[in-house]
């Protein structure tokens, strides 16, 4: 894995990517400002599962609202987050918040899914009334928590050394 | 706060956090001033439900600021973007006092309104720009800030689990 990141890090694409000074910072705020439009879409869907917020629209109505900019957003995040890698794939694949960061990704993402499928009846009927079970309920707070968690990684990449210590990847 | 080596990068965290909140809702705020989204419900409802989370953030943003300012004082004072990031936040809290005394006064006449007035609109356009403008130079600070290698001298470094060469084996520049 780590002579693969030292082969990438060596590459003309990587080394144009690392030259152009202002890139990386560019893609770092795009990255940045996208976590504010994915987070808060799904903070407000799963504030709607919860009935704080939205009340008087039906869940359809919110998911439609949020749930494209959250997978737009995922999708921005996505390629600025490769290019990100690209530029400096050392750092990235020796760092424990790295990786971890994209299990959870992989578990936040495919919960998604899940839940927008199961949602598929409910969008359909437009059912205005539903209430969640307490289940999904508590399954709106630990989504919550997670992309929480993973915002966390992802500026804990920074600093694998003085988070993980010996766990570090790169130590 | 530099001493507890962990405590930076935390408090560097829990800021990102606070900012991808008050950006985020901001954002449908001012969305449904420009008549873009939720424009079937009225703007107080969508405005009011929102604004105890977009203050819970800014203080948590302010704090955890505050913190890493105080971490390292000098290196952020003498810092542009730090200086025009400051500059932006009043600007734009300067933004919002403009919007709520002139075109909120009467709110009651266009709330159900599909948009804002004139005043409105714009108000809901400058609060986006700032606010992107915020973010990136708080990018910016972290990629041309100084650090204050003056560590004091009970530092633990054992404690970290790992050699403190590899802490220290860049050249100078802070992490980013």
């Amino acid at each position: 894995m780590i002579e693969f990141a030292e082969w990438l890090q060596a590459t003309p694409f990587s080394e144009a990517i690392q030259a152009a000074g202002w890139l990386v910072p560019l893609l770092q705020s795009i990255h940045i400002l996208m976590i504010g439009v994915v987070f808060v879409s799904i903070l407000m869907i799963a504030l709607r599962v919860l009935e704080l917020v939205r009340m008087d629209q039906g869940f359809a109505d919110v998911w439609r609202r949020f749930a494209p900019w959250m997978w737009t957003g995922v999708v921005v995040m996505t390629l600025t987050g490769a290019l990100l890698v690209a530029a400096e794939p050392v750092r990235e694949f020796t760092s424990t918040s790295f990786w971890i960061k994209m299990l959870l990704l992989a578990v936040g993402i495919a919960s998604a899914v899940v839940f927008r499928r199961s949602l598929a009846p409910l969008v359909l009927a437009g059912d205005t009334a539903h209430e969640f079970s307490p289940g999904i309920k508590i399954g709106a707070i630990a989504t919550v928590v997670l992309w929480l968690a993973i915002i966390f990684l992802g500026r804990a990449i920074a600093y694998d050394i003085e988070i993980w210590g010996a766990l570090s990847l790169s130590s | 706060m530099r001493t507890i080596v962990r405590a930076v990068p935390i408090v560097e965290a829990i800021h990102v956090m606070a900012i991808a909140v008050v950006f985020g809702t901001i954002l449908v705020v001012d969305l449904r001033l420009l008549g873009l989204r939720d424009t079937k419900r009225p703007y107080t409802q969508v405005s009011r439900e929102l604004l105890g989370w977009t203050w819970g953030a800014f203080v948590v943003a302010a704090v955890t600021g505050a913190m890493m300012f105080a971490a390292n004082a000098m290196t952020y004072y003498e810092n542009t973007p730090f200086r025009l990031k400051l500059l932006a936040i009043a600007a734009a809290g300067l933004n919002m006092l403009v919007f709520h005394f002139v075109t909120g006064r009467n709110v009651d006449d266009w709330d159900t309104e599909r948009a804002a007035p004139a005043g409105g609109r714009v108000a809901g356009a400058l609060s986006i720009l700032i606010w992107t403008a915020v973010i990136v130079l708080g990018r910016w600070i972290g990629f041309t800030k100084g650090y204050d290698f003056s560590i004091p001298e009970d530092v633990d470094f054992d404690a970290l689990g790992t050699g403190v060469d590899v802490l220290f084996d860049f050249d100078g520049a802070p992490p980013n």
